[in-house]
């Protein structure tokens, strides 16, 4: 496993289109910021570092799903997942350090951007604690998104098309976000599996408002809304249970991914 | 190799998924439309439909252009025929626009025929109307094109082309603010002002053709070819 991670870490920072695809996603994101960049400087430090968090995480796991999606098809494409299987390695194994190995690699220039705005908040501000709270989002709510995406977009292409998943990738990021009010159209956002973290970014940082498609609630049940049921109120179990659950779902579809690749071996 | 052979041919290289990807998106729009009826009211149905002929299929088409360079596995071999590369890649990509537009085409048909066309305000008739789809899904299909031939490699090709349009989903009222930024709006029959839909059409059409033609000039170049990404 640790093999195939660092390979596949290497491998991935070597790619031209990681860095091609950063380039085109830090131009939307100013794009996106311009207007309200010093309007978060001035802010305090932790509204501050959620507002980016938030804005980060609408077009950075797009990029992010996109640049994994090729990465488990490509061994069969390329015809050297025959010649893998018949090394002494283990099949879960490779699969675990490649999904751990891209995954960490692509995540690099998603923190970097995070951080590198966490940076400069702190040097304009003089307000170090920005760092803290930086740390602490990231890794209570972008952390377990990106395990999410990642797995999904290494599983989604053994099912169908890899321009197919693309697409699909993004329509699906667009209706489980905030942007889409729950109350109008079923979807996952305000639910433990809402991969944006709802529950962390109300319950863990107090968050509330700034919501796009209207609202103020990040998490918990929406009245009139389908899936009731997936929105607990949101308290601290509910949100780790939150983070549990995202997690466990990566862990599922690479489950998922390991039998479909098993299956086609045989 | 005949005319219709070739043609025959890339339609299958395309693959039967890509071509039936507007579709399997449309029908899951539908789909959730008709779940969002029950609090939306009736008013959901058209709505998303409309989105689906302006919005979903010109993603599909743009993100499937982006997707046709770099992912043959011989491309030596292909570069060495006596029919160019290039034109194979370009009856691809005409096969992938073709099976969008035909249902993009049936959908604005079927909205005119049920009488839900007529509901949306920015409605422009029969014809007219088509350059719903057309426009965005001829601007996004240049785009994906030129953007693969230039990276030469379908992730970032493709993000290039979701870039501009997650921009405008994002960022409409602010892209409404400034004339050039209307002008090149990519959603101006859902979310646009009636004055300017008929130039922000014509702007996205005539726009389409330098990017077309700036892929046709660099896949062309058959060193470019060689050496690109696959996935």
């Amino acid at each position: 496993m640790t093999a195939a991670l660092r390979y596949e870490l290497r491998m991935q920072l070597r790619r031209p289109d990681l860095w091609s695809v950063t380039a085109v996603t830090v131009v939307l994101l100013w794009l996106l910021t311009a207007r309200s960049l010093p309007i978060f400087l001035s802010e305090d430090p932790r509204t501050a570092m959620i507002r980016a968090i938030i804005i980060c995480n609408v077009p950075l796991p797009i990029g992010y799903a996109f640049l994994l999606a090729d990465r488990l098809v490509r061994d069969e494409r390329l015809g050297v997942a025959a010649l893998l299987d018949a090394t002494p390695s283990s099949r879960p194994g490779r699969l675990l350090g490649k999904y751990l190995g891209c995954a960490a690699a692509t995540a690099l220039p998603v923190a970097t951007i995070y951080f590198g705005f966490s940076a400069v908040y702190t040097i304009r501000n003089g307000a170090p604690q920005a760092l803290s709270w930086a740390l602490a989002m990231f890794a209570t709510i972008t952390v377990p998104a990106l395990l999410f995406v990642g797995a999904v977009s290494l599983c989604g292409p053994l099912v169908m098309p890899t321009a197919v998943f693309r697409v699909l990738f993004v329509g699906y990021w667009m209706w489980s976000s905030y942007l889409v009010p729950p109350k109008l159209v079923p979807t996952l956002t305000q639910t433990v599996i809402y991969p944006m973290g709802g529950y962390p970014i109300q319950v863990f940082f107090g968050y509330r408002g700034g919501h796009a498609s209207g609202g103020s609630d990040w998490a918990g049940p929406v009245p009139g809304a389908l899936f009731n049921a997936l929105r607990p109120a949101p308290t601290v179990a509910t949100a780790w249970l939150s983070i549990a659950v995202i997690v466990g779902l990566a862990a599922l579809t690479l489950s998922a991914a390991h039998l479909v690749c098993e299956r086609r071996t045989r | 190799m005949r005319f219709f052979d070739r043609w025959r041919y890339e339609a299958r290289r395309a693959g039967r998924a890509t071509l039936l990807a507007p579709w399997l998106v449309t029908a899951l729009l539908a789909a959730g439309a008709t779940l969002a009826a029950r609090t939306a009211g009736n008013g959901a149905i058209p709505r998303t439909l409309l989105s689906a002929v302006e919005m979903a299929i010109p993603l599909v088409v743009g993100v499937s252009a982006a997707s046709l360079v770099g992912r043959d596995p011989a491309v030596e071999l292909q570069l060495a025929m006596p029919a160019g590369y290039r034109g194979t890649l370009l009856r691809r990509w005409a096969v992938t626009v073709a099976a969008s537009a035909l249902l993009a085409a049936g959908l604005c048909g079927g909205l005119m025929a049920s009488g839900w066309w007529a509901r949306w305000p920015r409605t422009h008739g029969v014809l007219l109307g088509q350059l719903t789809w057309a426009a965005p899904v001829c601007w996004l299909a240049g785009l994906g094109l030129l953007a693969g031939a230039v990276l030469r490699g379908p992730a970032a090709a493709a993000t290039v082309v979701t870039a501009p349009w997650l921009l405008e989903q994002l960022l409409p009222d602010q892209l409404q603010a400034h004339q050039w930024s209307r002008l090149l709006y990519l959603f101006a029959t859902t979310g646009g002002r009636d004055a300017d839909w008929g130039p922000n059409r014509f702007v996205l059409l005539a726009s389409s053709v330098p990017l077309a033609a700036g892929a046709w000039l660099l896949l062309g170049q058959t060193q470019r070819l060689l050496g690109g990404e696959t996935g």
